[in-house]
């Protein structure tokens, strides 16, 4: 198991060092600092939100790329560092939309899956978690994302709500309906 | 609350602590509700996919234009000048100690026990227990599964314990508050004794991870040790 401290900078790879034209370089290696700790601590959430949005592990990594360089960008935007997770995981969803959108990428064939989604379903060599991951990928987006949101991200109906921008009714509702059809799958194997 | 709304509302959250009266005197809902708090476990074990080895992108400097420009500096007195360093330094420093950013602890029981001392509200003693969807934030399914039944839990909340997200809970035992911290990725090789000013405990093996078990120094920890083992289970 890896061990992520803080100071984990040495596992990040293409970093650019504490050159900075800012006005001040002690400030630059803050902010440098600060993004690493929090990058340090929420790499692994960005990243697992990204693929299950985009059912795609290359797209996924695409996405938390331009991701954290918004982030990077924008960190002054921050002002508490315990909003860093919704925070982060709202600029992947935006970065997640944005690439769709750009691409003009159809949705995914099940039936029919580039070697790169393939992945995403043979991550572990179990049966029956095989066939769970491959419900999940085949729900609709409406219904994989609050999912994940609440199993994965550990959010509440409401805080879900607030990140889609829709009534908690409406979450419950489709919270509901992919677990119904998660369970169904389930008993048909 | 009839069955059809109830069974709605917890395949909505298994977290969901609503209806209670209704769930204690109907056993299909019962078991409704362990067969939905099961998949969940397993939903949350077929999500965890393997992550790849972060690669940083190459991040821009920040221009200078965006950062705001200071007013032409007058000329200080030197005794005003040092006033101000001084002030910014003790300022910093206090900054730095308050936010625990850049401390770093000679051992994980040490960083367990500064923890504790930032978070005092969690020592409190009172008989109410964290509801089920403020534990199931503190023990998101993808970290671990912690049995509520086993004891009562006053406090639960997400923190960060050398750099990872871990659980943080407390739960009542006989001479106060004896805080638990569930930390599935701190691997130790043998339990390990934690000895604070008025506090005692212990930072055990299990799994792949570590469980540490902190309380009054009059408190028996021995039963509640094994009671909290045997409640946690692994998801990571």
């Amino acid at each position: 198991m890896v061990s992520e401290q803080f100071s984990a900078v040495p596992v990040i790879k293409g970093t650019r060092g504490g050159s900075s034209r800012m006005t001040s370089s002690s400030t630059e290696g803050q902010r440098r600092r600060r993004f690493d700790r929090l990058v340090a601590v929420f790499y692994q959430d960005m990243y697992r939100f990204a693929a299950w949005l985009s059912r795609d592990k290359a797209i996924a990594e695409d996405v938390v790329q331009e991701a954290l360089l918004r982030a990077w960008k924008s960190l002054d935007a921050l002002r508490d560092d315990d909003a860093a997770k919704p925070w982060l995981l709202t600029i992947v969803r935006r970065e997640n939309a944005r690439y769709f959108e750009r691409r003009r990428l159809e949705t995914v064939d099940i039936d029919n899956l580039s070697a790169s989604q393939a992945a995403l379903l043979a991550e572990t060599p179990n049966d029956e978690l095989d066939d769970l991951r491959e419900a999940i990928f085949g729900l609709d987006d409406d219904y994989r994302e609050p999912l994940v949101l609440q199993v994965l991200m550990g959010y509440s109906t409401s805080e879900i709500a607030e990140m889609m921008g829709l009534k908690q009714g409406a979450v419950l509702t489709r919270l509901h309906r992919a677990r119904h059809k998660l369970k169904g799958n389930v008993e048909e194997q | 609350m009839n069955c059809a709304e109830y069974r709605e509302a917890i395949a909505a959250d298994p977290a969901f602590d609503g209806g209670a009266s209704h769930v204690a005197a109907c056993s299909d809902c019962q078991a409704y509700q362990r067969e939905m708090q099961a998949l969940n476990v397993k939903i949350a074990k077929a999500m965890l996919i393997d992550v790849p080895e972060l690669k940083m992108p190459e991040l821009p400097d920040i221009e200078a234009d965006n950062v705001a420009t200071l007013p032409v500096r007058k000329r200080w007195l030197k005794p005003m000048w040092f006033a101000l360093a001084a002030t910014v330094v003790l300022a910093t420093s206090i900054s730095l100690r308050i936010s625990n950013v850049f401390q770093s602890y000679d051992s994980l029981a040490e960083e367990v026990l500064a923890h504790m001392d930032h978070e005092p509200a969690s020592l409190r003693v009172t008989d109410e227990p964290v509801t089920d969807e403020r534990l199931a934030r503190a023990v998101p399914a993808n970290l671990a599964i912690f049995d509520r039944n086993a004891s009562l839990i006053t406090y639960a909340q997400p923190c960060i314990i050398n750099g990872h997200k871990v659980p943080h809970l407390v739960i009542q035992g006989e001479y106060g508050p004896v805080t638990i911290i569930l930390m599935p990725e701190e691997k130790v090789a043998e339990a390990t004794p934690i000895d604070g000013i008025n506090v005692k405990g212990v930072i055990l093996p299990v799994g792949d991870g570590s469980i540490a078990i902190i309380g009054d120094r009059k408190e028996q920890l021995g039963p509640i040790q094994e009671n909290v083992v045997n409640s946690v289970t692994w998801t990571t």
